[in-house]
């Protein structure tokens, strides 16, 4: 009796086996698949990269980079002349915008107010902001363009 | 056994017993021989297909990427197909012909209908197919017509580097320049034994900066075209390495289209071609006089001429016919004073200070393409004379360069390399040929005649170049040409503490009205050195000095202080 019912466990035991072995199998051909179809994209995508590299190289080229610079923009070779030490820049100048203020352009209009005006190059890139503060009364049509730019400006921040 | 088996006077539980037994053993025996063999199939077959991916893979080998000093790529290797044919599964050879002619028209239909009927197992087609061609073929579906993958070597900056990395065959071998250094040192090796196949390679990374190649040779093509020349070079030196930072030799062709290089106007002027290098020897007269101790930048020699050597006669460019000393015979670019600087030291000497500067034997690089300088047979006094100012003695201008530059570093014969280099593996190589009082004698001499002296077009402000020109008479069969010349300018930069050198070398310009009749060097080896330099100058990382004193004050002061 007791070698019939361990004939049975025997058997099933081994059935479970099979099954376990086929997935291995199975497992292991699809994982094999896998790796073979990896390696031929890996292949492939080194080639493209060679090409990709081939083609910006290409395009990178500084002949080519020369002759569309020639042909569209304005650049034109540095001079010896157009070169500076640091020592020789001029000092920092004041800041118009303290650092932890809540309205930057506020302050910035608040500083130009000042008779002490900082120096001329920032007087200058400063002026668009300057202006639209006393509009000419013919000129509100202007004056309405530019404010909301500002605000966008200060929506940015 | 057999009548434990089968016989009738056996036990039956005994004979069972047996039959059982018997059984046992062979379904051991089958099921050790099935597990035997299931694992020799997984350990072999495994190797097997592993290595028929590989065979299959590619056939042109895979070469390593070649890059500037920066990392920019000046060759690599892209992936083709080509077109193949196995003849004997073709069934209708007509058809085939036919349908791949229409695809490619530049195919030769004779000579496909040739290669198709021939009996052989395996032809190529056509190399390089475009990817539209490989798709309308590949729809034909024709049998025993098929595509392998090849590697193919592209130039992605064409004419650029030509000279210096060479370029490969059609089975993407190294013929020429550094591709075929490349195949020297190992690469053929790899080939032969079928592993250079993968791209896993480490790429090679040369010592030229594309970015000043390009500059150089853009402006060697302008002074070509302007001065009608038959051929224009350059070669910007790093004298501290020794690398060469850009080579140029104008014609020069497209590695992309290798047919272009077998025309014999565009060989590589800088290794391949030997000159004679006219004024810029008398660098190496002056280093040698001052160098001996002998004589000091003081020194004056008699230069009235002509000056009678048997029958011939040496004359000055523009004769002075009075004492010079030897700042001004460098200036003036005196020819008797050269040449009578060079007689006061003697012959054997003067021989022996060019063979140590390397001028008197072959120079070696890693460029497969090398010459031997013509030197004369009997070196005489007249042959020293002559070669005091640069005719007589043909070498590779690379090899003149690399004698100057141990002129002005501080005395340093460093050889040059095309491959990247530190500064101690330079000095490691490096070979001690003057004192570093004579080279600081020489870079002031060369920065007065920027200065003062032949160079002066050269003197770009705020980059203290110095320099020295050079205008030989080309020999035209058999004679001297006053007619056709071969001019150079050699430049120090900066001056004060050198980190390049220049040689700019045109030969054959003529004249235009801008130069006023003149064709000598001055005229328009050195404004086109001069236009080089502030184009490349930011480049190199050379900040521009202004308000810099004249040599006198600066070079010569510094030379002074250390004594």
């Amino acid at each position: 009796m007791i070698l019939r019912v361990v004939n049975f466990v025997v058997i099933g035991v081994l059935v479970l086996a099979a099954a376990y072995v086929y997935r291995i199998k199975f497992d292991s051909t699809v994982q094999a698949e896998r790796l073979t179809k990896i390696r031929s994209e890996l292949r492939h995508e080194r080639d493209t990269i060679a090409s990709l590299r081939a083609e910006w190289g290409e395009l990178d080229s500084p002949a080519r980079i020369e002759m569309l610079t020639k042909r569209y923009l304005p650049l034109k070779p540095i001079a010896p002349t157009q070169f500076d030490t640091f020592n020789q820049l001029p000092d920092r100048p004041p800041q118009l915008v303290k650092p932890g203020s809540s309205d930057p352009i506020g302050s910035i209009i608040e500083n130009l107010e000042e008779p002490a005006a900082p120096t001329g190059s920032i007087a200058d890139s400063a002026e668009p902001v300057a202006a639209p503060s006393p509009p000419p009364a013919e000129e509100a049509g202007v004056a309405e363009t530019e404010r909301p730019a500002v605000k966008s400006g200060r929506l940015d921040r | 056994m057999r009548s434990l088996l089968y016989g009738g006077d056996i036990d039956r539980a005994a004979k069972a017993r047996a039959r059982v037994g018997l059984a046992i053993v062979v379904f051991a025996a089958v099921y050790f021989v099935i597990a035997v063999r299931l694992v020799t199939f997984a350990m072999v077959s495994d190797g097997r297909t592993a290595h028929r991916v590989v065979g299959g893979d590619a056939i042109a080998t895979a070469r390593p990427d070649i890059l500037d000093r920066n990392g920019e790529v000046l060759a690599t290797d892209v992936r083709v197909p080509s077109l193949y044919a196995e003849p004997r599964r073709l069934i209708d050879v007509d058809e085939a012909v036919e349908l791949l002619t229409a695809d490619l028209p530049d195919i030769d239909a004779t000579e496909l209908r040739d290669r198709l009927s021939s009996k052989r197992g395996f032809v190529w087609l056509k190399r390089d197919v475009t990817p539209e061609q490989q798709r309308e073929i590949y729809h034909q579906g024709l049998p025993g017509i098929g595509f392998l993958p090849e590697n193919k070597r592209d130039y992605p900056n064409g004419a650029e580097v030509s000279h210096l990395i060479g370029h490969v065959n059609i089975d993407n071998q190294g013929i020429a320049g550094m591709e075929k250094w490349l195949d020297g040192h190992g690469l053929a090796a790899l080939h032969m034994a079928g592993l250079a196949t993968d791209r896993l390679q480490n790429p090679v990374q040369l010592a030229v900066d594309l970015r000043v190649q390009h500059a150089l040779r853009d402006e060697l093509v302008a002074a070509r075209a302007k001065f009608k020349a038959l051929a224009a070079a350059g070669i910007v030196l790093d004298v501290r390495t020794g690398e060469v930072v850009a080579m140029v030799s104008e014609p020069d062709y497209d590695p992309n289209n290798p047919r272009e290089a077998l025309d014999p106007t565009r060989i590589n002027r800088l290794t391949t071609g030997v000159y004679e290098m006219g004024s810029t020897f008398k660098a190496f007269t002056v280093a040698m006089a001052l160098d001996s101790g002998r004589f000091t930048l003081k020194s004056s020699f008699d230069a009235h001429g002509p000056m009678h050597v048997g029958r011939f006669q040496i004359h000055d460019f523009e004769p002075e016919n009075r004492m010079l000393t030897i700042p001004e015979i460098f200036t003036y670019s005196s020819n008797i004073g050269a040449a009578r600087t060079a007689l006061a030291i003697g012959v054997d000497a003067h021989k022996a200070f060019l063979k140590k500067l390397g001028q008197l034997d072959r120079l070696r690089t890693e460029l497969p393409e090398s010459a031997e300088p013509i030197i004369p047979k009997h070196w005489g006094d007249l042959n020293t004379i002559t070669i005091a100012f640069g005719h007589g003695l043909s070498v590779a201008p690379l090899q003149a360069l690399m004698g100057v530059a141990a002129l002005v570093n501080g005395g340093l014969l460093i050889p040059p390399t095309f491959l990247k280099r530190t500064q101690e593996e330079a000095r490691a190589l490096a070979k001690r040929v003057i004192k570093p009082e004579t080279s600081e004698m020489m870079r002031y001499l060369m920065r007065l005649n920027v200065e003062k002296g032949t160079a002066r077009k050269a003197d770009i402000p705020g980059y203290y170049i110095g320099g020295k020109t050079g205008t030989a008479d080309k020999v035209i069969n058999g004679h001297y040409s006053k007619a056709s010349v071969l001019t150079d300018f050699m430049a120090v930069l900066p001056a004060d503490q050198p980190r390049y050198l220049l040689l700019i070398m045109l030969d054959d310009p003529k004249v235009l009205p801008e130069t006023h009749g003149f064709k000598t060097s001055g005229w328009n080896a050195v404004p086109v050195g001069g236009a080089v330099v502030a184009r490349i100058a930011p480049l190199l990382g050379i900040q521009p000095r202004m308000d810099l004193p004249d040599a006198d004050h600066l070079i010569l002061a510094s030379l002074k202080e250390s004594r």
